[in-house]
């Protein structure tokens, strides 16, 4: 990620936790739960104890009594499993919807990022932040944070049990907490870094899955795939290996020690009593008890420690997942009431450059006065499309002014700049869903409306040979649509929104000429309301334009109508003769 | 347990590591066992007042000895098991995506981008649960369930054993119950997932027009749904997982309650001593795990299945174009098309009637209406797709006998939208022919009139492309893709509509490039624009899917249709310009 965060000083832990402090009530209800289970469950071995103390080792046999303590003991196990149960339901739904709310935030960050984000970060290894991270997050609050809690309390719960049989005892028990505290600290210490490059590299695992399917075609078409498998299944063994080393700390740090630690503190009880009943009688349900609540006691941490990894994955994921939604946005502060009227547009003296170091747009000015047409031409890598990438926002220009209206063009809200100006791609996006919510976009906008606009673009003819018209399914990539039809079908989406000013970059090169006449004289019909800038190799299309725009190499290198510019010696005319003459070659 | 079958070529393959572990989870569950019996004998000699200092010292340094060995098997069976695990997980990756470079254009087209992500990662992960975590469930759950069951029986009573274990077969019942509820929530999850990871990876990659058209309000209202239902599904898992707790709870509390009420019974019999007892209940405290054990498996067991018939609907898909004939050398590049029809959906022919020969060494034009069905007849000469009624001959030999390698590689497409993968621009050039020289790339470049704008980036070859690189503009893109074609220097050039993105003056000088660099060999060029066919050999004009017109360019000026009329319409276009 390019935008690393470093104001940000609260650690993950507790921004994670954060969200799943919004629905209070709920985890209130969850941890009064939980120590109901917990002291239910901590109760019934006591009773065993008593049982076994004053009943079982005297010979003591009350039947009213002994039956009390065994109504107790059942009354104690449903009550500790009901409850158990209820609030493991109350925390599951904790988490989902923490898990909820992070995925939309995330989701809404990076809708909001700009443009440049993208350009530089992979596909798939966005989407892998975006769903695989926040499915790991949930880990946090089902596993870690409840057993956490649980097991605290257990522990809490055994050690005042143990203080009151004998605190000597206790304190022997005790010494486990400062070891297993110190284990936890120095694991989580050497693992973060392994499950970061872990976790970093399913994502690339995504990003490389997500490219190759995208360009499977040319994979296969180049024979290129035995190159490609290896290539991938290098990136698996890379995978496998950082997870390996993950497991392998574990295997030494984590339930095992703990264990072996158990076994040390029993044996150091066992002596102790031994030793002790050598000089002086002892009790022997205490002896019982103690071991009874040495695994108790063993347990939790145990579990705690258990946890301690899904803990770590939840923690670098998180970390992962709040890097994106950190990430800087630019703000630019709109000012809710400006509109645009007439569409006007105004760029002055702007320069911009992707990478700081090549300039792709030097000193352009330009003035479109509103309802007029204008055309951009110029050879390919000239700067045209950025043009029109800097006019739509998705980019900012290092200098110069962009105005719509006489107003800065950051200065209106989202909402407003995209309403008012509608742009025709060349290489159009199509979503997965039906030709009509491709050309609505979910909008509301009737049938006829949409007809008659689709007539206009010259798609209806297309959509009414599709098996259910306009009903159609189109499939991602838009596959069963031509690209000239998808071009078709871009243009049908810009007019039918109205768009006060509308841009087209090279939105007709995959059509063919006779379609692309129909398109002009549908453009024709918008001259004087509609603010137009084309942009197009094929001439024919803009020489009814005010003014053209010839961009050499980011640069205005000619400006004028198309007759003063043919005969302007310079690269129009030059153009121009390239394109007569491939006809006069006959 | 199908799962565990479906998996057997993994356990065979690994059966090492599982037999190793398997061998240390055993000595564990035996040595585990030491311990107890210790505990108990202590407690009764101090009981009885029988214990010296130099017994009691012997069995402390027994226990501890156990501890230590008992720590090196775990860790050992960890290393064993959780690799292999990982390992499974490795290889499960690399074959779906093995499959997937198997697969024609149509299969992509069915699963969505993000549900194969999905399902290579996340279902992955729950399989692989099921290899490592749900075996040593298994493993180690009936081990020391069955060492413990032993113990108890030999150690210190039948009837007292008979008794903890009557609540087995009910906790058993609910067990498998849960199992079915966990299989049909977990899919659903899974499912979910996958719509999840499809939406956000179509968002991502419709950014542009999303942010064109102020749809960012829309996007995250649905985007909102979506995860709603995830959410939803999710907590639907949970809530049967969450039933496995109390019942196995319930279970072990109601083995201790039976335990102690009848070894009470037994004490007050005389037939049990109180020693005895104590080692019972901490036998029955090592049978808590292999119940969570068992509860613990059936789930992960029911999840990776239901992850594993996801992967499986993968990987039983059978390539639609088989990859089965044996043909792997070509003489000449004659082609003969005959197509009767050809539709990828049931009664809407995309194209019919068509029949036409390509001379070896001649250029071949493809034009007509958009949608006429250029790029599908292309498709078709690459088998990426095929018909039951469409034969095409490749060196008078039906392009279905050749080995799909060696058919390929006779093409050189140039497709309508270029894709350009992270790498540089050498290695993106270099894609057919990775071990070529940076001159050949440059070489090939040149013809592509593209080298000298590569030469002008800051890095120039070594510039990365792609996600992950530079922005290139559309046309650069297209020269690019046209550069990779040139150079493996194919029999067959195609041009899918290829110049599109390019202005006239460099589509002059590609053309012209290409019919000195390629003489003697056959092009096929689809266009729009008319002038890039203008000394075509033969020339078809696609309308509706059928060949309208045919021949050389002056020959279709005389037939005076589509091609013809088209033509004059780019004259008068011309004209006017003229002023």
């Amino acid at each position: 990620m390019a935008n690393s965060n470093t104001t940000e000083t609260r650690g993950p832990l507790k921004r994670l936790l954060g969200y799943a402090l919004h629905d209070k009530k709920r985890l209130w209800q969850a941890l009064l739960l939980l120590l109901i289970a917990t002291a239910a469950d901590v109760t019934a071995p006591l009773l065993i104890k008593v049982f076994l103390d004053d009943y079982v080792v005297p010979g003591n046999w009350q039947m009213d009594a002994i039956i009390w303590i065994g109504i107790a003991y059942i009354f104690f196990m449903l009550l500790a499993a009901t409850t158990n149960y209820m609030q493991a339901v109350r925390l599951n739904v904790i988490a989902q919807g923490a898990v909820q709310t992070l995925r939309e935030q995330v989701f809404a960050r990076v809708m909001r990022l700009p443009l440049s984000h993208f350009d530089h970060t992979p596909t798939g290894s966005m989407v892998s932040r975006m769903t695989n991270d926040t499915e790991s997050i949930k880990e946090l609050y089902v596993n870690v944070v409840g057993s956490f809690i649980q097991n605290m309390m257990r522990i809490l719960g055994v050690i005042i049990a143990m203080a009151i049989l004998d605190w000597q005892l206790m304190i022997i028990c005790l010494l486990f907490v400062p070891v297993v505290a110190f284990l936890m600290w120095l694991y989580q210490r050497i693992s973060a870094p392994l499950f970061h490059r872990a976790r970093g590299l399913l994502s690339d695992i995504n990003a490389k899955l997500h490219e190759s399917i995208q360009g499977m075609r040319v994979v296969q078409l180049n024979g290129q795939q035995p190159r490609f498998r290896r290539d991938f299944s290098s990136l698996a063994e890379e995978h496998y290996q950082a997870r390996r080393r993950n497991a392998h700390l574990d295997a030494w740090l984590l339930r095992p020690l703990v264990d072996l630690l158990q076994k040390l503190i029993l044996a150091g009880l066992l002596f102790t009593f031994a030793y002790q009943s050598l000089d002086n009688p002892v009790e022997i349900g205490v002896i019982y008890a103690f071991v009874t609540y040495l695994g108790r006691f063993a347990e939790p941490l145990i579990e705690i420690t258990q946890r301690l990894n899904l803990y770590q994955q939840a923690i670098v994921a998180g970390e992962r997942v709040f890097q994106l939604l950190d990430t800087e946005v630019k703000t630019i502060s709109p000012d809710d009431n400006a509109r645009i009227t007439s569409g006007k547009v105004e760029l002055d003296h702007i320069h911009f450059s992707y990478n700081e170091k090549q300039q792709v747009i030097n000193d352009i000015s330009l003035m479109i006065p509103a309802g007029k047409f204008h055309a951009i031409v110029g050879h390919t890598g000239s700067g045209k499309s950025t043009l029109t990438q800097l006019l739509l926002r998705f980019y900012q220009p290092q200098q110069g002014l962009i105005k719509i209206d006489d107003q800065p063009l950051n200065s209106f809200s989202e909402t407003e700049l995209r309403r008012a100006v509608g742009i025709v791609q060349q290489d159009p996006f199509i979503f997965n869903s039906s030709v009509r919510d491709n050309i609505t976009l979910s909008e509301a906008i009737d049938e006829p409306t949409i007809i008659e606009t689709a007539k206009q673009a010259g798609l209806h003819s297309h959509i009414e040979r599709l098996p259910q018209g306009y009903n159609t399914i189109l499939d991602e990539r838009g596959s069963n649509l031509s690209t000239g039809q998808r071009q078709l079908l871009a243009m049908a989406r810009a007019l039918v929104h109205r768009p006060q000013i509308l841009i087209l970059d090279e939105a007709t090169a995959n059509i063919d000429s006779h379609t692309e006449a129909v398109i002009q004289q549908a453009l024709m019909k918008l001259r004087g309301k509609v603010t137009l800038l084309v942009i197009a190799h094929r001439l024919s299309t803009i020489e009814k334009a005010d003014e053209i725009l010839v961009l050499h190499q980011g640069e205005v290198a000619q400006r004028g109508s198309h007759v003063a510019l043919i005969n302007q010696r310079g690269i129009y005319q030059h153009l121009y003769q390239m394109q007569t003459m491939e006809l006069e070659d006959e | 347990m199908i799962i565990l079958q479906k998996l057997s070529w993994f356990f065979r393959l690994y059966w090492k590591r599982y037999a190793i572990a398997f061998v240390a989870l055993l000595v564990i569950s035996c040595l585990a066992m030491v311990a107890p019996w210790i505990t108990g004998q202590l407690v009764d000699s101090i009981a009885n007042d029988t214990l010296t200092y130099e017994h009691l010292i012997e069995e402390i340094a027994l226990l501890l000895g156990i501890g230590i060995v008992i720590y090196g098997l775990r860790v050992l069976w960890r290393r064993q098991l959780y690799g292999a695990s990982f390992k499974l997980a490795a290889l499960m990756r690399g074959k779906i995506y093995d499959h997937m470079t198997l697969m024609a254009p149509g299969f992509f087209q069915r699963h969505h981008t993000g549900d194969l992500m999905a399902r290579a990662t996340n279902d992955v992960t729950a399989v692989e649960m099921t290899a490592g975590e749900a075996i040593l469930a298994l493993f180690d759950g009936v081990m020391t369930g069955v060492v413990v069951l032993i113990m108890m029986v030999v150690m210190v009573s039948w009837k007292l054993t008979l008794l903890a274990l009557l609540p087995w077969p009910v906790m058993g019942y609910f067990m498998w119950k849960f199992g079915h509820q966990m299989h049909d929530t977990f899919s659903e999850a899974q499912r979910q997932f996958s719509l999840l990871n499809d939406k956000t990876q179509e968002n991502i990659t419709g950014i542009r027009l999303i942010k064109a058209f102020g749809q960012q309000p829309q996007m995250e209202r649905a985007y909102s749904d979506v995860t709603r239902d995830v959410s939803a599904a999710n907590l639907a898992v949970a809530k049967v997982e969450a039933k496995y707790d109390p019942v196995i709870y319930l279970t072990v509390s109601t083995s201790f309650f039976l335990a102690v009420a009848g070894g009470a019974w037994l004490i007050y019999q005389d037939e049990l001593t109180i020693g005895e007892l104590t080692t019972f209940t901490m036998y029955l405290t090592f049978l808590i795990w292999p119940m969570f054990a068992y509860g613990w498996t059936l789930n992960l067991i029911e999840r990776g299945s239901a992850a594993h018939t996801r992967i499986d609907e993968l990987l039983q898909t059978t390539p639609a174009i088989s990859n089965d004939g044996a043909r792997n050398s070509v003489e000449s590049t004659h082609i003969d098309a005959s197509i009767k029809r050809f539709a990828y959906e049931e009664n809407n022919d995309v194209l019919h009637n068509i029949n036409f020969q390509i001379i070896p060494g001649s250029t071949f034009g493809i034009v007509g209406h958009t949608g006429s069905g250029k790029s599908t007849l292309i498709q078709l000469l690459l088998r990426m797709h095929e018909g039951s009624e469409t034969t095409i001959c490749f060196d008078h030999h039906d392009i279905k006998t050749y080995r799909l390698e060696t058919l390929r590689s006779q093409f050189g497409l140039v497709p309508q939208d270029p894709f350009l993968f992270s790498v540089t621009i050498a290695e993106n050039i270099a894609l057919g022919c990775p071990e070529a020289s940076l001159d050949e790339v440059r070489a090939a470049a040149k013809l592509a009139c593209i080298d000298d704008e590569i030469m002008n980036f800051p890095e120039q070859y070594s510039t990365l492309v792609g996600e992950r690189g530079i922005t290139l503009s559309g046309g650069q893109k297209q020269r690019i893709a046209i550069a990779r074609a040139l150079l493996i220097d194919p029999p067959v050039l195609i041009f899918d509509d290829a110049l599109s993105a390019v202005d006239l003056n460099t589509e002059r000088q590609i053309l012209a490039h290409i019919k000195t660099a390629r003489r003697g060999r056959s092009n096929i060029i689809v266009c729009h624009r008319l002038s890039a066919v203008l000394e075509a050999d033969e020339i078809i004009v696609l309308r509706h899917g059928t060949i309208e017109e045919r021949g050389r360019h002056t020959q279709l000026l005389q037939l005076n249709g589509w091609y013809a009329q088209m033509f004059r319409y780019q004259q008068i276009e011309a004209a006017v310009q003229h002023g």
